[in-house]
């Protein structure tokens, strides 16, 4: 699969609609102390999602980015088995943090700290409220926000999508970004290595063109190696080998019976459905407003105590680097 | 099949600077006629109109209407290493689909480089009525231009009936810059009305001094809040041409 590597840069102009979840998970994941412990106000609520959604949305901002974020709803029944299979995950790093912790092994707690992410629903409500005082639109999904974020990518509300996740490309998304969140030097886990993480671009024509292979038989491709309704897959077919029985004899269906001890969890047609026509609103409103500074500042300060001065630092500089991009106009304004 | 030649290998590297001030990666539309180019900057504020004729060239030999798609930058780094008396081939490599590149002087130097997959959105050139117009030497405008870039990171045209006048404000000093009737630098003006916009110095700056190496005179059309034509006049009947958009101020 080609990936582009692109620079936040080059972004500039454009909007992206990001994966608000994957990206909060990314921020409470990363966003800790150095024994893995998050980021708390005085009364223990959780802050670490909205310093990683200030400091980087401000940063995409910065750049002229048009960033848009996109919640997830009710997640589809079907993928109850991967959402049970998370939570006992969780739950089994949560004992070894806290057996690391008590060894006083602080980088080991860290890296299991970090694989007890959980996101509860004040979270996402405070991102919510954080993100309408900063002015950046967001939108709720009936169901998978990233399935969501394709429609408003598709549609052209947004010039990419970006997640994490490679199911964005299953869900059919033009333009799928990665690392837009994440971008910069990062650790490597249990090394002291760091590393220059830079965004990526994966365009589906080019995928697809590349593998010569249809949208749905990457869908099959994809349930093939495992997507978040079968998270297993089938066992011992990795991509190389989904890609040769895909191709050689056309589809899922006709792939099963030359496969021997094949289970799913749920019937495939069903997961191929969720990619080709998911759940979906068209009933939403993007809008880019000016930040309200001393909204931004009341309720992080005020109420999450966070750090006046850098707070206000942050979006003020945000505010500016929106002032200055509405003083420049592209050339295509004079194309029609 | 494609292949060209020059003799003087300073007017392949300056137009292609000319180009690079704008694009880390070109897209030419080749023909039997010559060699042309039309393309925005990644953030879609200023634009490079660019035709080069086959007679320019020392030889060229298209057999037919192609896209090539070239890292300019890199291609760059190999004419810079080109001197004024060696001649350079260009010459597509159907095979393999990599550019040679052959400089002859001194020595004899080959390199080889890949060719990328052609962008085929169609740019159309901006709907302006440009109300105001001058003519001046590219040296003079570079100067201008430079003088005025000391104080801030934008410009205000006025094109009248008698001048042109540039100016800028920044945070601490200001300027103002009159190239009128008598100067050296001055060709003449032509105005239907007085015309003034504001525009980005960045880029100004960088198409000027790149295009100052291949004209010795310039064109400048603007009209008020549009974008600005800067046309380059070639020794031979090439063609090199950029628009920038202006800036709007919102306070």
């Amino acid at each position: 699969m080609t990936k582009t590597t692109v620079s936040l840069e080059d972004l500039g102009g454009k909007s992206i609609a990001i994966d608000a979840y994957n990206t909060l998970y990314q921020f409470l994941a990363i966003i800790r102390q150095p024994d893995g412990t998050l980021l708390k106000d005085r009364t223990g609520r959780v802050t670490s999602h909205l310093s990683g959604l200030l400091y980087r949305t401000s940063q995409l901002v910065e750049r002229q980015i048009k960033v848009i974020y996109v919640f997830d709803g009710t997640p589809p029944a079907l993928k109850e088995v991967e959402i049970k299979r998370r939570m006992r995950a969780k739950e089994v790093a949560l004992v070894k943090y806290e057996k690391a912790l008590k060894k006083g092994d602080l980088e080991e707690a860290r890296i299991y700290a970090q694989a007890t992410s959980k996101l509860k629903d004040y979270m996402a409500d405070d991102s919510k409220k954080l993100l309408t005082l900063m002015g950046i639109p967001w939108v709720q999904a009936p169901s998978e926000g990233e399935a969501q974020a394709v429609y408003l990518a598709k549609k052209g509300d947004s010039n990419f999508c970006a997640s994490q996740d490679y199911d964005a490309l299953l869900f059919g998304t033009p333009r799928l970004l990665r690392n837009v969140t994440i971008t910069g030097r990062r650790k490597l886990p249990r090394k002291k290595v760091y590393i220059q993480v830079l965004p990526e671009l994966i365009e589906l024509d080019r995928v697809l063109k590349e593998l010569d292979i249809t949208h749905e038989q990457l869908i099959d491709i994809g349930i093939l190696l495992g997507t978040d309704f079968n998270p297993d897959g089938v066992k011992g077919v990795g991509p190389k080998t989904a890609l040769k029985l895909i191709k050689k004899h056309g589809n899922l269906e006709k792939v099963v019976p030359q496969l021997k001890e094949v289970e799913f969890p749920v019937n495939p047609q069903k997961i191929r459905d969720i990619f080709l026509n998911p759940e979906i609103t068209t009933n939403y409103k993007i809008e880019w407003r000016e930040p309200d500074i001393q909204g931004v500042v009341d309720f992080l300060c005020g109420q999450r105590d966070f750090s006046v001065s850098r707070v206000q630092k942050t979006i003020n500089k945000m505010t500016e680097s929106l002032r200055e991009n509405k003083s420049k106009v592209t050339l295509e304004s004079w194309f029609s | 099949m494609f292949r060209i030649r020059v003799t003087d290998a300073m007017l392949l590297r300056d137009m292609i600077t000319a180009i690079s001030t704008l694009l880390d990666e070109a897209t030419f539309d080749i023909s039997t006629g010559g060699i042309k180019l039309r393309a925005m900057d990644p953030s879609r504020v200023a634009m490079v109109d660019f035709e080069w004729p086959k007679k320019i060239f020392d030889e060229y030999v298209c057999s037919e209407t192609m896209k090539l798609c070239l890292n300019i930058s890199e291609l760059l780094k190999l004419l810079k290493r080109a001197r004024r008396e060696e001649s350079v081939e260009l010459s597509l490599e159907e095979k393999t689909n990599r550019l040679q590149i052959t400089i002859k002087g001194k020595y004899l130097r080959t390199f080889n480089m890949p060719t990328l997959e052609p962008i085929e959105e169609e740019v159309p050139i901006p709907k302006v009525t440009f109300n105001a117009k001058a003519e001046i030497t590219t040296e003079g405008l570079r100067q201008a231009i430079e003088d005025v870039s000391l104080v801030s990171d934008h410009v205000r045209i006025e094109i009248d009936d008698e001048k042109i006048t540039m100016r800028a404000t920044g945070d601490l000093m200001g300027a103002t810059i009159e190239l009128k009737k008598g100067d050296v630098a001055f060709l003449g003006v032509e105005t239907k009305e007085v015309s003034i916009a504001n525009f980005s110095l960045s880029y100004l700056v960088e198409i000027i001094k790149a295009a100052a190496a291949t004209s010795e005179i310039a064109t400048m059309e603007i009209s008020t809040d549009m974008p600005i034509r800067l046309d380059f006049k070639q020794q031979q009947e090439g063609k090199l041409s950029f628009y920038l958009a202006p800036r709007i101020d919102v306070e």
